[in-house]
This record gives C-alpha cells, structure tokens and sequence, in this order.
C-alpha cells in the first residue's frame, strides 16, 4: 500500500522542493559533507515534528532555515567550539581592495574559479558565511533573511555589506598575488 | 567635481539595487546614473559580475538522492495512514 495521509502529503509537497536549499545551506554551514546529511536529516525530521507550527501559505522555505539554523546553532557549532559572536574589530581589519580599474580586461572574472570562489566563502567567520549564502547564493530577500536570522533588516544589510567586503577583498588579493589584476597605484 | 552627489547617492543605493529591493522609482534613478557615468557603471557592473559568479559558484549542489530516498522513507515510515 503507498497511500499516504493528507498530512504527509502536505508536508511533502511543502518541504521536499527545498531539499536542495537546506543540503547547499547545510554544506555552507558546517563545511563538511557527512555533517551537512545529519543536519539536513535532523532539520527535516523535526519539521516533520513540528508540522502543525507550520501556517499553511507561510514562507515554507524561511521556516525549513530557520529551524536547520536553530539545529546548527545549538548543537553542530557548539561541538565545533566555534565563536558565537562577531568580533567587531576583527572584521573591521579588512584590506583594501584594489581598483576595479586595474582590472580592466576582466582577468579576474576570465580566472577565478568556483572552487575558489566558495573556499573564500568558508573561510569566512559564520555570522558573515551565513548571510552571504543566504542573500548571495540562495537569492533571500533581506526580510526573510531577517526572520531566518532573527534580527532586524538593518543588521542583515549591514552584516552582508561587510561579508561582501571580505570576501571580495579575499579573491582580489588572491587575484593580485597570482598577477591576473594589478594592485592599487598609489596616489 | 559635477554629479558627485549623485555619484554618491548611488553607490550607496548600489547594493540594494543589485538586490532587487528598491522601488521602482529609485530603482529607475539608480540605473539613470549608472548609464551616464562611466565610473560607477564601472562600479556597478563589478559588483553586479560578482554577485553573478558568486551565485553560480554556489548553486551548483544538489541534495544526492540516496539521502532524498532515505528521507522520503523516513517520512513515509512516521505516516500514520
Ligand atoms: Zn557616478
């Protein structure tokens, strides 16, 4: 018999679309394959558990990242040790990015490669990871971002302005060091 | 130096622009002055390349299918129907 309950239907037609979401968000978050399957399977069995919190004609895939961050937050990067909070001067010690026109060819763009490119993305510090993945990677308006996160809009913009700049800082002086891009000329 | 303010204005309004959440009218602004300045298309277009290699970089994951398989059976085993 594969009959299935309205209920398990419902849940199905709401969360299975989102599988890929929670796994690339999930991978991003722990940065190691076999722990990202755990916290997608944990994620997905408590929203199984949790499907009657869910109000139908909600943001389905806001209340899938909200409830794999709460289990990330609470149980994989505490394992990890790793730091909780944002070390304000720490992300404020961000190089200078050289001049876009030093770039003139788009050598940079012919050259970096995704591998790369999401390296430099796990390098980051979690606060600022997550809402790269979220806005730059997934497409998240900054009000879901805001509701996943549990903050105001302001602070997901202003977080995201700074991840943005680190993480562009990162690739370029790669790209310098590898002599694709030229560094700022003085003066 | 003439249209700084503008210059001004606009990359600040760059990221929300990029992202698609400005209205329409201030959006409309934005894109003006990115057509008639060189230096902030110059600007504009890197970011907006960034955030376009960015993105591609990222998505390219799938969830592999024997965990979709193990989760659909694990749904399908708690269904009490
Ligand atoms: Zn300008």
């Amino acid at each position: 018999m594969t009959e299935i309950g309205a209920r398990t239907r419902d849940f199905e037609t709401a969360v299975l679309p989102h599988l890929d979401l929670l796994y690339r968000v999930a991978r991003r978050y722990t940065r190691d394959t076999p722990r990202a399957e755990d916290l997608v399977q944990e994620t997905v069995l408590k929203a199984l558990a949790h499907w009657d919190s869910f109000r139908p004609g909600s943001n389905a895939r806001a209340w899938l990242l909200t409830i794999l961050r709460n289990t990330f937050v609470s149980g994989y990067r505490k394992a990890r040790r790793e730091a909780v909070s944002l070390d304000p001067e720490a992300l404020d010690r961000v190089s200078t990015r050289p001049e876009v026109a030093a770039d003139p060819s788009g050598e940079f763009f012919a050259r970096i490669t995704d591998e790369r490119i999401l390296a430099a993305v796990e390098a980051l510090p979690h606060d600022f990871r997550e809402v790269v993945v979220l806005s730059d990677i997934e497409g998240m308006s900054y009000a879901e971002i805001a509701q996943v996160l549990g903050v105001p809009v302001g602070t997901v913009k202003s977080r995201l302005f700074r991840a943005r700049q680190r993480l562009q800082a990162e690739l370029l002086d790669y790209a310098v060091s590898m002599g694709w891009v030229r560094p700022r000329v003085a003066g | 130096m003439s249209g700084s303010t503008g210059c001004r204005e606009a990359i600040a309004l760059l990221e929300d622009w990029l992202k698609a959440e400005l209205t329409p009218e201030v959006a409309e602004q934005v894109r003006a002055h990115f057509d008639r300045c060189r230096p902030c298309f110059r600007h504009a277009e890197f970011e907006r390349r960034f955030l376009a290699e960015l993105e591609a970089a990222g998505r390219g994951d799938r969830c592999p299918e024997r965990l979709r398989a193990e989760l659909l059976r694990e749904i399908r085993g708690a269904d009490p129907a």
